[in-house]
């Protein structure tokens, strides 16, 4: 039952659309912000070039509800989802449930729009009107009714609570939260699970609380400076612990880890998985408790080292990433297994070999 | 044996064309004959034409996110997997959905 709702793949399906819109929102409001802008309130006046990029980039986040909302009802219903997602979307936006009023808002719009479009039969002479005025009229009028008379307050509460929870919470058990949210971030190096995190912390961005989203920067960039320290520490030790060819995926992981794309590590990890994710996620989670316990803040979700002038403790920040990747490079060159001389530029013992396949099980695959 | 897929991730820049390459290379390795569309964040990319659609034997979608255009293969056969299985596993899968539509030559 669970598993035919589909839920992780409409979710991962807003997650998709929403992340350019709150990278380069993001990026705004950094720009603005160092360069002097603050937001516009009053436009009839002159303003400055930064404080427009801040007021975009404000704006920009303020749709994050509205898209994650849409993206999951068109993921449900396909088009006609589109339009009554945006409408509960904003509904959540303008009432305070945030991203999670967003989501929740976007599965019951996308089920109530397959719904009509299944079940709302109309005479011949009506079919014209039905995907351009019955069901989005109808499907609105429903998601106005649940989302501002039934669905919207507990969320707001729910917000609220976790926004205050967040906020109050004090030294052992900010640096847990830090540490879990941290690890998971760093876990698989982008997938679902850094997603999750990821969500999570942009979500409490919007409701002004902005620690997490320093852990989830820091832990995206753990494991690619992580691995990058390892290979350095590796090299003076003359202790050889990668191929060549993973030498040169370092060497393309490094400057993405800069702008905190974690995936460059990838290919490192695929062939070493669990030595190298326990690294990454060991050393994301001490530096990501540090980061929540010493109450580091980032107004922006995303970009990376550009962004750290941006964030309250810039230098506080920079100590908890170089801990956690420290502890990520100690972790791997005591973990990983040396690699032998003659095995060095042996392309033909990688493991990463494309002919492998690893035990999958296929059995419940359907066809439609 | 033909046969046309796409490969849509979640971040859209990373898995999509793992799973891609890993799919392609596993195809031709069984002597398949395969077109694999990439819907990335960046858009569609290596686009099937009606013709692949039209020619190929069934449809493998390895997607963890929703997907345009999927009224093209409407009569097709159409399995879909996420992206995970799919670079994991692409021999396995090939094979086995091979085996499974009783398409072994």
């Amino acid at each position: 039952m669970l598993k035919k709702l589909q839920l992780k793949k409409h979710a991962m399906t807003a997650i998709s659309y929403m992340l350019p819109l709150v990278v380069a929102s993001g990026l705004l409001i950094a720009i603005g912000n160092l360069t002097g802008g603050t937001q516009i309130t009053k436009f009839t006046g002159d303003y400055s070039l930064p404080s427009t990029l801040t007021t975009l980039g404000v704006w920009g986040m303020g749709l994050l509800a509205p898209v994650i909302s849409a993206a999951i009802a068109y993921s449900i219903a396909d088009r006609p989802g589109i339009a009554p997602g945006l409408l509960s979307g904003i509904i959540s936006y303008n009432i305070g449930a945030g991203f999670l009023g967003g989501m929740l808002g976007g599965f019951i719009t996308g089920w109530v729009v397959a719904a009509l479009v299944k079940y709302v039969k109309v005479p011949k002479w009506a079919e014209g009107l039905k995907p351009m005025m019955i069901v989005p009229l109808l499907s609105s009028l429903i998601m106005a009714v649940l989302m501002f008379y039934i669905v919207g307050q507990p969320i707001v509460w729910a917000t609220n609570w976790l926004t205050t929870f967040l906020n109050s919470m004090q030294g052992s058990a900010r640096f847990l939260f830090g540490s879990i949210l941290g690890g998971m971030a760093a876990f698989d190096f982008g997938g679902p699970v850094n997603k999750v995190a990821s969500l999570f912390a942009d979500g409490m961005l919007l409701q002004n609380v902005q620690q997490p989203e320093a852990v989830k920067i820091l832990a995206s960039m753990v494991p690619p400076f992580g691995v990058s320290l390892s290979w350095l520490f590796a090299h003076f030790l003359r202790r050889r612990i990668y191929t060549k060819r993973e030498e040169d995926n370092i060497k393309i992981a490094f400057p993405m880890g800069i702008v905190m794309i974690t995936e460059g590590v990838i290919p490192i990890a695929a062939v070493d998985l669990i030595r190298v994710v326990i690294s990454c996620t060991i050393g994301a989670a001490i530096g990501g408790g540090l980061s929540m316990a010493w109450g580091i803040k980032s107004p922006v979700p995303s970009g990376g080292l550009f962004i750290v002038p941006a964030m309250n403790k810039p230098l506080l920040f920079c100590l908890a990433l170089l801990i956690g990747s420290l502890i990520t490079a100690f972790l791997l060159l005591i973990l990983k297994k040396r690699v032998p001389d003659d095995k060095y530029d042996n392309p033909e013992d990688d493991l990463e070999d494309d002919e492998d396949d690893e035990e999958v099980n296929l059995d419940d695959i359907k066809i439609n | 044996m033909k046969i046309v897929g796409i490969a849509a991730c979640t971040s859209g820049i990373a898995h999509t064309y793992i799973a891609r390459e890993k799919i392609m290379k596993a195809a031709q390795k069984l002597g398949y004959d395969i077109h694999m569309e990439t819907q990335g964040t960046i858009g569609t990319e290596n686009a099937l034409t009606p013709e692949d659609i039209k020619e190929a034997d069934f449809v493998l979608l390895a997607v963890d996110i929703k997907v345009g255009g999927r009224e093209r293969f409407k009569g097709k056969k159409v399995v879909e997997v996420d992206t995970n299985t799919a670079i994991k596993a692409p021999t396995q899968l090939l094979e086995k959905v091979v085996d499974k539509l009783g398409l072994t030559e």
